[in-house]
């Protein structure tokens, strides 16, 4: 029996289409792994089914129903929750409350009935296999525990789909066999999951169908049974991307950046040599450690144990300061919240690092500064009116290259751009890439970390392939194809 | 059509300006209230005197402001303003000398400081309870000081040969303008220029802007944390060395009480984002004179100085209320020209 079923849904936001005629459908009693890259249509399709979106056409029949004008809670009320990724509970309340909040259990006099729900709250627990105390708060709760409440909240709402969107990607091995085991067990009482995840293994080992989508329509869909992790990964990627016009080989100079047995939070036995004029593409799903390595380098974070090497001197006690003397420069990831300064203008942002490095001459010269700027503002082809605009009311674009700018003012030599093409239009991700070619030739080094495995096509000379804290893979320029990198990413591949 | 659409566009940006020099204008107001109730009766001695009865809580204004910006607050100025005015009496009486006194003062504000900035910057203690604390210790201090020398307040004493030279800094005037004003005028200047042409003023808004960008740029966001303290500590200390040059005694029970609250208005109504970040220290000279005209103004109606604080307060209501309302009323034209145009 079908439990849900979507059909033709088109959903377009502001003219971009990012879904084209979907269609898509869960068994009862089955998990059904939605597959795609990132920007392939899976959240959006996903948050229509929720009701967090309203979909442009199509139909959506669940439970044998229906639904029309779905809102969040006509979802929930039929029986669809939406575990997310970023988990939505309280975590200031204790588990019990959690789970009762806005259901709560009343006394005769209408104060709360605690007794009764912590006994509730228990039974449910057992009944799910799971070992948390409805007393803990929920912020002394590890990420696993948290995934499990998240799930046992829903199923005491009576859900009877459940969507998994990355439930393990802060799990360990024993934890993750334990949702798994809790997932089966459901399986049987007739629940039915949605579950997306990037991971193939995973994937092959719980669901029981696959839809696949890409760049916003339907590919294929099928039997987990009668496919393979590599026929799955080849449909996600598909076989457009192939153009690399921008890319030109150039001479490499000597080993610029040596990191050696790196290991810190979130990254471990890290052996990496990057030679000045290299461009290094990095790649992993997320959390598989690149950024928490990137910081490290810049000093953001600390470095456990293992040794830093730039231009041959090696770094001890690394901080943001003493990175950007030994010319490191970071454009970090999240540009709203770690690089903009929104009350400053273009110049003012512009100049905030390289004032670090000169304060020993405290007083600002503006008409210099105008002048440099200009130049970079030109070099970098930033659309704005002047220097003295306000930086947010530029476009997402523009505003990443004055953080370039920032950092090329700097004079760093190294440069570490951590998913700088976050949040930025096609266009101006185009510009970017040529920047980060012309920065090379003319002697900056620079590792680009990305999810976007086309980009390290279109630019890189090396891709590093991280999984889970460490480095699975270096492919040469010839081996980076998207295939390949998803199948070390995902640890279909070992080397 | 495009006239009209330049006008309003004018129209828009005089009043973006209206709204970043809201401070003048409320200045301004009060000002000719001021002097039409005066009437004839204005002198130019009595404007200069604003200058000079502005100085005391303006000069702390200049500090809270800084430490406003970078998104903090500063609770104990008052305090700390009677700690080191009662000390400095101590010194100056058993030195007999006004340069010791006035190092004393800047040293021992600066001391003040660096433990409220210490706290704040590298403990990570949240600014407000931090100086609330500070607060209530810095004025016990003096109070308790005073009872173990058995006098009632602090007092310099008279017949040293110095006296007559420090009370007289007080009173004095270059080219009619009063000293004490002029030495406003000068920290002003100073504070303003290192907000806006130094590298280390530009720290001072970017760790109030966003703090996490400020620190992944590269700045020393503690560094310049407990700086912004320690240099309200010293203006704090430079205020109580002129409190002493203008009254040559110090009542720790009284003197600064409130002052924190006037420095914070002076500063708000001054145009400084209470969320940090944005505004300009020159507001904050107009706040605190702002002030200082309202006393005149109860004085010269001969009302009862216990009304001078609800006219204070509704004046600090009046000032955020401008500030509100004119971005709003900004929008609602931008709004409407656009509407304009579309037809």
């Amino acid at each position: 029996m079908q439990m849900l079923k979507m059909t033709n849904i088109t959903k377009s936001f502001s003219g971009v289409t990012v879904l084209d005629n979907v269609s898509f459908s869960v068994g009862q009693g089955e998990v059904t792994a939605l597959l795609g890259e990132n920007g392939a249509g899976k959240s959006t399709l996903m948050n229509i089914l929720a009701g967090v979106y309203t979909r442009d056409s199509g139909k959506v029949e669940f439970d044998g129903r229906p639904l029309e004008n779905t809102t969040v809670k006509l979802a929930e009320n039929v029986g669809i929750a939406f575990v997310h990724q970023e988990l939505n509970l309280f975590n200031d309340l204790k588990v019990y409350e959690n789970i009762f909040l806005r259901k709560e259990i009343l006394t005769k006099a209408g104060t709360l009935n605690k007794k009764a729900m912590i006994a509730k709250t228990r039974e449910l627990f057992d009944s799910l296999g799971v070992d948390i105390d409805p007393n803990t708060m929920v912020s002394q709760l590890e990420t696993s525990k948290k995934q499990l409440l998240e799930i046992a909240k829903a199923l005491f709402a009576n859900a009877k789909l459940l969507i998994l969107d990355e439930p393990t990607t802060s799990l360990n091995q024993g934890e993750i066999d334990h949702l798994f085991g809790i997932i089966r067990r459901l399986k049987e009482q007739g629940k039915s999951f949605i579950f997306i995840s990037h991971k193939m293994n995973e994937i092959f080992a719980i669901a029981d169908r696959y839809t696949v989508l890409r760049n916003g329509n339907f590919i294929k869909e099928g039997n987990i049974a009668d496919t393979t992790m590599e026929e799955v990964t080849r449909l996600m990627v598909g076989n457009s991307y192939s153009n690399s016009q921008v890319y030109r080989t150039r001479e490499l100079g000597e080993p610029i950046l040596e990191l050696d047995h790196l290991c810190g939070e979130g990254f471990h036995n890290i052996n990496l040599s990057v030679r000045r004029g290299e461009i290094v593409g990095m790649t992993g799903l997320k959390g598989a450690g690149v950024s928490e390595m990137m910081r490290a380098v810049f000093g953001a974070a600390p470095i456990i144990s293992g040794t830093l090497t730039v231009d041959g001197k090696v770094i001890r006690n690394n901080r943001i300061h003493k990175a950007m003397v030994n010319k490191i420069a970071m454009v970090a990831a999240n540009r709203k919240e770690n690089s903009i300064i929104p009350d400053f203008s273009l110049l003012e942002n512009n100049y905030i690092s390289e004032h670090t490095l000169s304060a020993k001459r405290p007083l600002i010269h503006k008409k210099k500064e105008v002048q440099r700027f200009n130049h970079m503002r030109e070099v970098l082809s930033i659309k704005a009116n002047s220097y003295a605009d306000t930086i947010t009311s530029l476009s997402g674009g523009n505003q990443q290259k004055v953080i370039l700018a920032r950092w090329l003012s700097t004079e760093a030599d190294i440069i570490l751009m951590d998913n700088p093409t976050q949040g930025i239009d096609v266009g101006a991700k185009a510009e970017i890439y040529k920047l980060i070619l012309q920065l090379a030739e003319s002697g900056k080094t620079i590792l680009i970390n990305t999810l976007e495995i086309p980009e390290i096509q279109k630019i890189a000379d090396r891709c590093v392939v991280f999984y889970h804290g460490s480095i699975q893979a270096i492919l040469e320029r010839e081996g980076i194809t998207e295939e390949q990198v998803m199948l070390y990413a995902t640890n279909v591949l070992h080397s | 059509m495009k006239n009209k659409n330049t006008l309003l566009n004018k129209k828009g940006q005089l009043s973006s300006v209206i709204g970043s020099y809201s401070f003048i204008l409320i200045f301004a107001a009060i000002f000719i209230v001021y002097l039409i109730i005066n009437q004839g009766a204005t002198t130019w001695n009595g404007v200069m005197n604003i200058l000079r009865h502005s100085a005391v809580v303006g000069i702390i204004a200049f500090g809270m402001g800084l430490v406003i910006i970078t998104g903090g607050i500063d609770l104990s100025v008052g305090s700390t303003l009677a700690l080191v005015g009662g000390m400095s009496v101590l010194v100056f009486n058993k030195s007999n000398s006004i340069i010791l006194t006035l190092l004393f003062a800047l040293a021992a504000g600066a001391f003040c400081g660096l433990i409220n900035g210490f706290l704040i910057g590298r403990v990570k203690m949240p600014p407000f309870i931090v100086t609330l604390a500070t607060m209530l210790v810095f004025r016990s201090i003096s109070q308790y000081t005073l009872r173990t020398t058995g006098s009632s307040i602090y007092n310099m004493d008279g017949t040293l040969s110095s006296y007559e030279g420090f009370y007289g800094f007080g009173q004095q005037k270059v080219l009619t303008i009063p000293v004490v004003g002029l030495v406003f005028l000068l920290v002003c200047a100073l504070i303003v220029f290192m907000s806006n042409n130094t590298k280390f003023g530009k720290t001072i808004y970017a760790l109030g802007s966003n703090e996490k960008a400020a620190r992944l740029a590269g700045i020393n966001v503690e560094r310049t944390s407990v700086l912004v303290y320690v240099i309200t500590g010293i203006l704090t200390g430079l205020s109580a060395f002129l409190w002493l040059a203008m009254n040559g005694s110090v009542d720790p029970a009284t003197l600064g009480k409130s002052n924190e609250m006037y420095a914070i208005a002076a500063v708000v109504i001054g145009g400084i984002s209470m969320s940090g970040g944005k505004g300009k220290i020159l507001g904050v000279a107009f706040g605190a004179m702002s002030y200082t005209i309202i006393d005149k103004i109860i004085a010269s109606l001969g009302f009862d100085a216990l009304i001078n604080d609800s006219i204070k307060g509704s004046i600090l209501l009046l000032a955020v209320l401008v500030q509100q309302v004119v971005p709003m009323l900004r929008e609602k034209i931008r709004k409407l020209s656009k509407e304009k145009a579309a037809r």
